[in-house]
């Protein structure tokens, strides 16, 4: 199986911070990989690492079997890098900008270019200050996918965007993963993850602490529950699947994983009058599913 | 416990009653702060010169002969009167005093208050400041004069502390001003400041952008002065003065039959010019602008296509701006060569100068020797200017896009410190070049031979500062500006004090500009410059080396 990807108990310290503890994982060619953790947790620092632009402490980094700290130039010739950070050449327009990117990478799909300015409905006529950050944004993202790379480094590339253009950007990866091309696509959205990767990869505090296929990790995929009764809840403790219960007065507050059924049916028996469900935010799952200690407000919520 | 339970009301902010007054005095304490810092800083450096102006006047040339010759041979100039302005009575302190400070300084205040203007209220819009200020209490036009009274606070601040200099120096026996003429011409030395702050104002409402504005002031005011220039040129020209607001500041005639009435249309340009910009902040959007922005240029695709292009295209601004500031330089140098030379022959103090650099040759080759270390310290300022850059492109982050390319760290580097020595060379040249031309135009007899080589004489010390500024960069990134500045402000300063009193050789030794002969004073030493430059290779090796190895760093 080729390898896009490989680290070898990979490790960045600053200083006393272990920003990144032996990290050891391969994503193969054709492969698009999510990589989860809040902010924080060493996602950037994994892609700087193998970009080569910061040095490793410990351990080994390639990008297609090639040295990523040691020989940058030869790995970068197949790689394409997004950054969430929109800094760019005030004084160049969007226009200049394509082509010096264009120019300094090597080969480009122009027609595929003018496609993503299409499908961004970008501007590239005016000058970098000039643009909000949603539209330098979408400069960096046609700069990165206009070159067709191998392998796309994504650092939370859609920091910034509208919806409508993040369905513009699920629509570019789709494109890469029809053309064999392999995504590192960092996040802290796990729907974005759950709707573009074969695989996940989670990171928390420097640490890979899972790895696997969506499949795998169902039970991450909860609901997040409000629901509002006119007299005093009924106990949902018991309910299959239901976690984290929480009773405000007439309020309770729950996730639940896996099938909703149970709980609707023991809801709508209880004269339910107000039902809120939203997916959960990653901070609040690595806290249902790793944390440690629990939430603060729990303790204090508590009747 | 019940007389615990009531708060203390008076620790409780007191309730504005004028909530609209409040929001503007923010405006204004804001603004004031910030000029009256930019003005005690600038009035020391108007003051300095004041006060070296009067006092190098009366230790140089304590004689009437020695004055006499003086004040002959500059007010026979041509081109100095075009340059500074008309010479009156130069066999005085007084005179010579005002004569420079005004030709000089009026022009310093003007890129002074345009800049403040622009930066204070379209700068504070462009970066979206102006907007939170807006969203309290207060109107558009308020604010706008709030702001501009903080201004009149920084420029006040700047008159006081030239006043104080001005002042001290006439207190010297023999300087001697009396203290109403020193407060007449640390006024008048406020003129072309509050003109150009007052054309800021207004062109930061016209303009889209800061930068923008800065354009059209800068060129607003060069036009004055070239307007000026001709009207100083020749005396059948002299009325063409009053159709410049520049040419005002020298009717005002400080210490040489002063005219307090000149100030009149300076007055009232700078109440139209600021009434007219607060007329238009009051009436306008916020980011709206009379002129159209020029955000949206046609593309300019022709130097990006690597490092190197990309470097030369977003240095060309800085690049061709010393090399207008270097030619003119070396213009003034060489057009007041011959007089000054003239001036200067008999002055021990400059003899003594010239003779510690090593210098032989006499006449205005003497006089272009010890002023080309000028020109050496401005060169070397770009160079470090460039480490600057250098480091501003890794602090921003902006490199990171090169070099998540296939492109190398040293290829990068390489290109940056190849612009910079390209720059530093070539303003070299440029300055010795111009200072021939303003040399020949006064049959000064030193020839293009002698000025070239002299010009490029300076170019090694800078070579040196880029080497020492790439170690730098490579070793301790966030340092490398200060180090550059830091070392070529040292090598001045070292300088400086040589000049002034008697130094130690090891002291002197530590100054770039100690290891180069002045030129064209004597012939360039071609061995010590080797030397400087060998040095800077290998600070710059080592340099790249250690930059490949280190993690980038963000601001």
């Amino acid at each position: 199986m080729a390898l896009a990807i490989r680290t070898e108990a990979l490790t960045k310290r600053f200083g006393k911070t272990v920003a990144l503890d032996s990290l050891t994982l391969e994503v193969p060619v054709g492969e698009v990989i999510g990589y989860l953790g809040p902010n924080g947790a060493g996602k950037t620092t994994t892609i700087r690492l193998l970009l080569g632009l910061i040095r490793a402490s410990a351990g080994r980094a390639e990008i297609f079997g090639v040295d990523a700290q040691a020989r940058p130039v030869e790995a970068h010739r197949r790689l394409a890098y997004v950054p969430g950070e929109a800094n760019l050449w005030p004084s160049l327009s969007g226009t200049e900008t394509l082509h010096l990117l264009a120019r300094v990478h090597g080969s480009v799909d122009v027609a595929y270019r003018d496609t993503l300015i299409d499908r961004f409905d970008f501007d590239p006529g005016k000058k970098v200050r000039a643009y909000s950050k949603g539209n330098r944004q979408k400069l960096l993202l046609i700069a990165g996918l206009m070159t067709r790379a191998d392998l796309l480094l994504l650092d939370e590339p859609t920091s910034g965007l509208d919806p409508l253009m993040e369905q513009a950007f699920r629509q570019c990866v789709g494109d890469a993963r029809q053309r064999g091309q392999t995504v590192f696509l960092s996040s802290h959205i796990l729907s974005e993850v759950e709707a573009l990767c074969d695989r996940v990869a989670i990171l928390r505090a420097g640490s890979l602490i899972e790895v696997g296929s969506l499949a795998e990790m169902r039970h991450l995929s909860a609901l997040s529950i409000d629901a509002e009764f006119d007299t005093t809840p009924p106990d949902l403790s018991r309910v299959p699947g239901v976690t984290a219960v929480r009773v405000e007065g007439n309020r309770v507050r729950c996730q639940v994983a896996g099938s909703v059924e149970p709980l609707l049916t023991v809801l709508a028996a209880a004269g339910v009058h107000h039902l809120l469900s939203r997916e959960p935010s990653l901070e609040e799952l690595f806290l249902a599913h790793y944390g440690a200690t629990p939430p603060v407000e729990e303790a204090v919520g508590a009747p | 416990m019940l007389t615990t339970a009531r708060p203390r009301l008076s620790r409780k902010p007191s309730v504005p009653r004028d909530p609209d007054r409040q929001a503007a005095n923010v405006i204004f304490a804001q603004s004031a702060r910030r000029a009256i810092r930019s003005g005690l800083l600038w009035g020391a450096i108007f003051g300095l010169y004041v006060y070296a102006s009067a006092a190098g006047y009366a230790a140089s040339y304590p004689s009437l002969a020695a004055r006499r010759r003086l004040a002959t041979s500059f007010g026979a100039n041509a081109g100095l009167a075009a340059l500074l302005g008309p010479a009156r009575r130069l066999e005085t302190v007084a005179g010579f005093t005002a004569w420079r400070t005004m030709g000089v300084l009026t022009i310093v205040g003007g890129i002074w208050g345009l800049l403040l203007a622009t930066r204070m209220l379209r700068g504070e819009e462009d970066a979206g400041r102006w907007e939170l200020m807006l969203s309290g209490q207060t109107t558009r036009r308020r604010a706008a004069s709030q702001a501009i009274a903080g201004m009149g606070a920084g420029l006040i601040v700047l008159w006081s502390v030239t006043a104080l200099a001005t002042i001290a120096a006439g207190s010297n026996s023999k300087v001697s001003f009396p203290v109403s003429g020193s407060l007449y011409l640390a006024t008048s030395l406020m003129a072309g400041a509050s003109l150009a702050l007052a054309l800021g104002l207004l062109a930061g409402q016209l303009a889209a952008s800061r930068r923008q504005a800065n354009g059209v002031g800068a060129a607003t005011l060069g036009l004055a002065f070239l307007l000026r220039m001709a009207a100083d040129s020749s005396s059948s020209l002299a009325w063409l003065r009053w159709a410049s607001p520049l040419g005002w500041p020298e009717q005002l005639r400080p210490f040489t039959g002063s005219s307090p009435l000149a100030w009149l249309p300076i007055a009232l340009l700078v109440l139209g010019l600021t009434g007219g910009a607060i007329l238009i902040a009051g009436r306008r959007d916020l980011g709206a602008s009379a002129l159209p922005s020029r955000d949206s240029p046609p593309a300019r695709t022709f130097l990006l296509t690597g490092p190197a292009g990309l470097t030369a295209r977003l240095g060309a601004g800085v690049a061709l701006g010393w090399t207008v500031g270097l030619a003119a330089l070396g213009l003034m140098l060489g057009l007041v060569a011959q007089s000054a030379s003239t001036a200067i022959s008999g002055s021990a103090a400059i003899e003594k100068a010239l003779g510690r650099l090593g210098g032989h040759r006499g006449g205005a080759a003497a006089y272009l020797g010890v002023a080309f270390l000028i020109a050496a310290t401005l060169v070397s300022f770009a160079a470090a200017g460039q480490i600057a850059a250098t480091r501003s492109e890794e602090a921003h982050g902006y490199v990171d896009h090169l070099l998540v390319q296939p492109v190398s760290r040293s290829r990068w580097l390489l290109a940056r410190l190849a612009f910079g020595a390209a720059l530093v060379v070539g303003t070299s040249v440029i300055a010795g070049l111009f200072a021939w031309i303003g040399a020949a135009s006064q049959n000064s007899g030193v020839g293009l031979g002698q000025l070239l080589p002299a010009g490029l004489n300076v170019a090694p010390p800078a070579v040196f500062v880029l080497g020492i500024g790439a170690l730098a960069f490579g070793a301790a990134p966030r340092l490398a500006p200060t180090i550059a500045y830091g070392l070529v402000a040292w090598s001045f300063l070292v300088e400086f004090l040589a000049s002034v009193i008697r130094s130690n050789h090891l002291l002197i030794d530590t100054s770039i500009f100690s290891h180069i002969a002045p030129a064209p004073a004597a012939n360039p030493n071609w061995a010590a410059t080797a030397w400087l430059v060998g040095l800077g290779v290998a600070a710059t090796v080592a340099g790249i080396t250690v930059f490949d190895r280190r993690d980038l760093a963000s601001a």
